[in-house]
């Protein structure tokens, strides 16, 4: 304890401007701009101190937990800097929450397409870090394709950016798609641009359900076959049965043309099967946070990926293995499954994934402290050595992303 | 160049020569010329051999050959690029992926295609088209560029705007790194854990390895296409035209700009009937039928409103393939109004459009030279082009420098030095405007930790060092090294 109050003094002394204080024994810091987070970082990384990055938190039990000397809090870099709504770009501070975000950017109906975990508290920096994304990704792509720029700060202080505020710029590496799904083990995201998109005019959502996973999961082939609208699309599968949401977004003239067609193809795809299959229209947009949901219950929490014609097989059997899943129609699964029961669905998933081709298995959630999030994932020499040209000390994040980094 | 030991070990990495294959390593000066340049005819250097590998293990023992030795290489598709980036390396060998142009894999129901890194760009499309998808990248080459290519420069193309870069379309590679190593990069199925190092390696512009697999998505071809041509009176008419479209909520799949003098060339060359006008658009909108006809009959309102004078819709398949077969000659049909010409890549916000546009004619006008603009309009990526002649003592001096102080002003106004050409050999001065000396030594740590002996097509992308009391823009000797006191290595 003395030695914490010795550092906790000495930061305090150097960092005199900044907002600190303490909880549970470590060290908080608070920067209001990117250069007190570049003044934080570079004092840390003279004193080999470590840092763990937060923004609200909503996220933090994802990855090993990072056990770290100063807790750096990113909600007070926060708001939309900029809104270019005719260049249809915006620059946004790091810990601002998402829904804040999407709020300034719908004055003039726009937003930053993507629908990640918990908006009305993650933040931006957050959800980047994460690379999280949700069922808009079909239409919209990931992070990757909406962010157009970046400024980062590096665990020696360095202030950095890369890419630009326009959407078409391949000057340079592009070093935000490096920082997106780092989990802050490369630097301290501080800023963002962002390329935006116009709210669509209208959507509607249809759900078709079944007792079994099978036409449900022909119905989805069909329609990412199809050229309907559809911006996004997902399987929820429980041991009730299994629904289909699928949300097209067009004019409105045109969505009742496609809502018929999407009828057609529902037809089509419950001629091939014996059990109930029934088609309506929701007007609920919650319908699409359902994996949320999975978060809500105690149990482990899973994100399992696929090729999308693997969707059906893979949910039923998450079913069999006593789970409950969603899975966007790009193959991202959510899943939960009991805590007694966790350890052998995993390790039959994983099998099941390998056995259809590529995809992968981590945990995001367990009260297990045995095993790893990452599951059997390793880091390659190539991953280690770019950790150690940012950050040599292994002081921001220590340990948070696979291979212990 | 190579001696002769180190000859052998390419020669045996290649294997042996099959009775009816040539040799795939080439050392002759004559047939090394070939590769003495790529689209950037301006730069030229010879290399010491050219290898062409036929399998990702030819590759590797290759690169590996290059690692013990300290051998610069540069990965080379078609040749088409425009910023240098396939340009030799002194007294280094040239990769050629001529020969792994096989389509590996098709995957209709999963949207994905995997490929060798020299299948051509279009025949991706050609493997596809008869299940009703498309490769959405379009460079203006695409008929002959390679994936391979694509890939290192982040290539774009016209429906860009819609349908993303390269990066948007390359779900996995396999790359060869410059120690000799094959790994894998991203998978199939979305979000393989670990950094995102495809999207880092894709626009990498060849300094951090060789891909010699790619995995790519394809798109659902859209119900309908609609192409609208509009004569206005002005570029900022045309400009303000594109601003509300964009504004309406509508996203085209193509909004791109031709001025007078380059819509004057493509008519000489290729005529596709374009109306005599200082400003000519071209909007093209996909997806449901009913979708596009009620966004055009918008569109063709809007145009109207900013002074449209002539719009045409094009009524049949080949009206629309005369009208952009008409855009993507602009570039070659230069030749019919100047003797020569250097094409730029800019970009700018779209609502800076009409500022710069005036201030390059100022530009241009001060030194007396004119340049002719094609410009992928709706997403701000200038291509201008200034013409010259070089039988003018000085004036290809005087063209290089005004199209340099372009991508200043490009820079200047929030934009970028390029959009989809590539930094390359051409542009590296430039990189130094626009990035500051911690945003580069940033990005230097990436090349480190891919290629520390710096083998893969070195002295590219980034700004040499500079002396003190260089000049900015492209490269000139400094007088210290015209005197022989210092030098470059």
């Amino acid at each position: 304890m003395a030695l914490i109050q010795h550092r906790f003094d000495a930061l305090r002394t150097h960092l005199a401007t900044l907002e600190t204080g303490e909880h549970n024994g470590r060290i908080t810091v608070s920067p209001k701009n990117t250069e007190e987070v570049a003044a934080l970082t570079r004092y840390a990384s003279e004193q080999k101190l470590t840092i763990e990055i937060l923004g609200a938190g909503t996220k933090r039990e994802m990855g090993h937990a990072a056990d770290a000397d100063i807790l750096l809090y990113m909600t007070k870099l926060a708001g939309v800097v900029a809104h270019s709504w005719q260049d249809l770009t915006a620059t946004v501070s790091a810990g601002t929450p998402w829904v804040t975000m999407q709020r300034a950017l719908a004055q003039h109906h726009q937003y930053v397409a993507l629908d990640p975990l918990w908006p009305e508290t993650a933040t931006v920096g957050g959800i980047i870090a994460t690379n999280d994304s949700g069922a808009l990704r079909l239409k919209y792509g990931s992070l990757r394709d909406l962010i157009i720029g970046m400024t980062i700060v590096l665990a020696d202080g360095t202030i950095a950016k890369s890419g630009g505020k326009v959407v078409k710029n391949v000057a340079g590496y592009d070093l935000h798609k490096l920082m997106t799904g780092a989990f802050g083990t490369l630097g301290v995201i501080t800023e963002v641009n962002f390329r935006l998109h116009p709210l669509p005019a209208e959507t509607r959502i249809w759900t078709a359900t079944s007792s079994a996973a099978e036409p449900l999961g022909d119905l989805m082939m069909m329609v990412l076959d199809s050229q309907l609208s559809t911006q996004a699309m997902q399987l929820r599968a429980h041991i009730n049965g299994y629904a289909l949401d699928v949300q097209l977004a067009t004019l409105p003239e045109v969505l009742t043309l496609q809502g018929e067609r999407l009828n057609d193809l529902a037809q089509h795809a419950s001629s091939k099967t014996n059990g109930t299959f029934e088609v309506s229209q929701t007007s609920d947009p919650k319908v699409f946070t359902a994996r949320e949901d999975l978060f809500t219950e105690a149990g482990v929490v899973i994100k399992a990926t696929m090729l999308p014609s693997s969707i059906a097989l893979l949910s039923s059997e998450a079913v069999q293995l006593g789970g409950t899943a969603v899975t966007q129609a790009t193959g991202i699964m959510f899943a939960r499954f009991n805590e007694d029961t966790a350890a052998a669905a995993i390790s039959a998933l994983q099998a099941s994934i390998r056995a259809t081709g590529d995809g992968s298995l981590t945990v995001l959630r367990s009260a297990h402290t045995a095993g790893s999030p990452w599951g059997d994932i390793a880091a390659d020499p190539l991953t280690r050595e770019i950790k150690r040209q940012f950050d040599p000390h292994h002081i921001l994040n220590p340990g948070r992303f696979l291979g212990g980094i | 160049m190579l001696n002769s030991a180190v000859l052998n070990e390419l020669r045996a990495a290649l294997g042996p020569d099959g009775p009816s294959l040539p040799s795939g390593l080439i050392t002759a000066t004559n047939q090394l010329q070939t590769y003495e340049c790529d689209g950037l005819t301006n730069m030229r250097a010879l290399p010491s051999a050219v290898v062409l590998p036929r399998t990702a293990e030819q590759v590797q023992a290759i690169v590996r050959i290059c690692d013990q030795h300290r051998i610069p290489f540069v990965a080379r598709g078609a040749g088409t690029g425009l910023s240098g980036g396939a340009l030799p390396a002194q007294g280094g060998i040239v990769i050629s992926f001529a020969r792994m142009n096989r389509i590996l894999e098709i995957d209709i129901p999963n949207q994905r295609v995997v490929v060798e890194p020299g299948v051509v760009n279009a025949h991706v499309t050609d493997a596809v088209a008869a299940h009703g998808y498309f490769y959405a990248p379009d460079p203006s080459s695409q008929t002959v560029c390679t994936i391979g290519g694509n890939v290192a420069e982040n290539a774009g193309g016209a429906h860009c705007l819609k349908y993303g870069f390269t990066t948007t379309h390359v779900l996995a590679m396999d790359v060869v790194l410059p120690n000799g190593e094959l790994v894998t990069f991203g998978s199939s199925a979305p979000d393989a854990p670990g950094y995102d190092l495809t999207g880092v390696f894709v626009g990498s512009e060849g300094t951090l390895g060789v891909a010699t697999k790619i995995t790519l998505r394809i798109v659902k071809r859209p119900e309908t296409v609609q192409v609208l041509l509009a004569a206005f009176d002005s570029t900022t008419a045309a400009a303000q035209s594109v601003s509300d479209i964009i504004a309406a909520g509508m996203l085209p799949a193509a909004l791109e700009m031709m001025d007078r003098l380059s819509a004057r060339a493509s008519e000489a060359a290729v005529h596709p009937n374009y109306p005599v006008c200082e400003a000519l658009l071209l909007v093209e909108l996909d997806g449901p039928e009913a979708e596009v006809k009620a966004q055009m009959a918008e569109a063709t309102d809007l145009c109207r409103k900013n002074g449209a004078w002539e719009v045409r819709l094009a009524q049949t398949a080949q009206e629309r393939g005369l009208i952009w077969k008409g855009r993507k000659a602009a570039f070659a049909a230069m030749g019919r109004i100047s003797p020569n010409y250097i094409v730029q890549d800019g970009v700018i916000p779209r609502t800076a459009l009409p500022e710069v546009l005036t201030a390059m004619s100022r530009m241009a006008a001060e030194v007396q030279l004119r340049i002719a603009n094609v410009f992928h309009a709706g997403d701000g990526n200038l291509h201008p082009m200034v013409l010259y002649d070089q039988a003018i003592p000085g004036q290809e001096e005087i063209a290089l420098d005004l199209s340099y102080r372009i991508l200043y002003l490009c820079v200047d106004h929030g934009g970028s030095i390029t959009g989809e050409h590539g930094v390359g050999k051409e542009k590296q001065q430039a990189m130094g405007y626009m990035f500051s000396e911690p945003d580069l030594d940033t990005m230097q740590l990436v090349r480190r930790a891919f290629d520390p002996h710096n083998l893969a097509n070195p002295d590219k992308l980034f700004p040499r060092t500079r002396l003190c009391g260089e000049k900015p823009g492209p490269y000139t000797p400094h007088p210290l090294e015209t005197a022989g006191v210092a030098e470059f290595f």
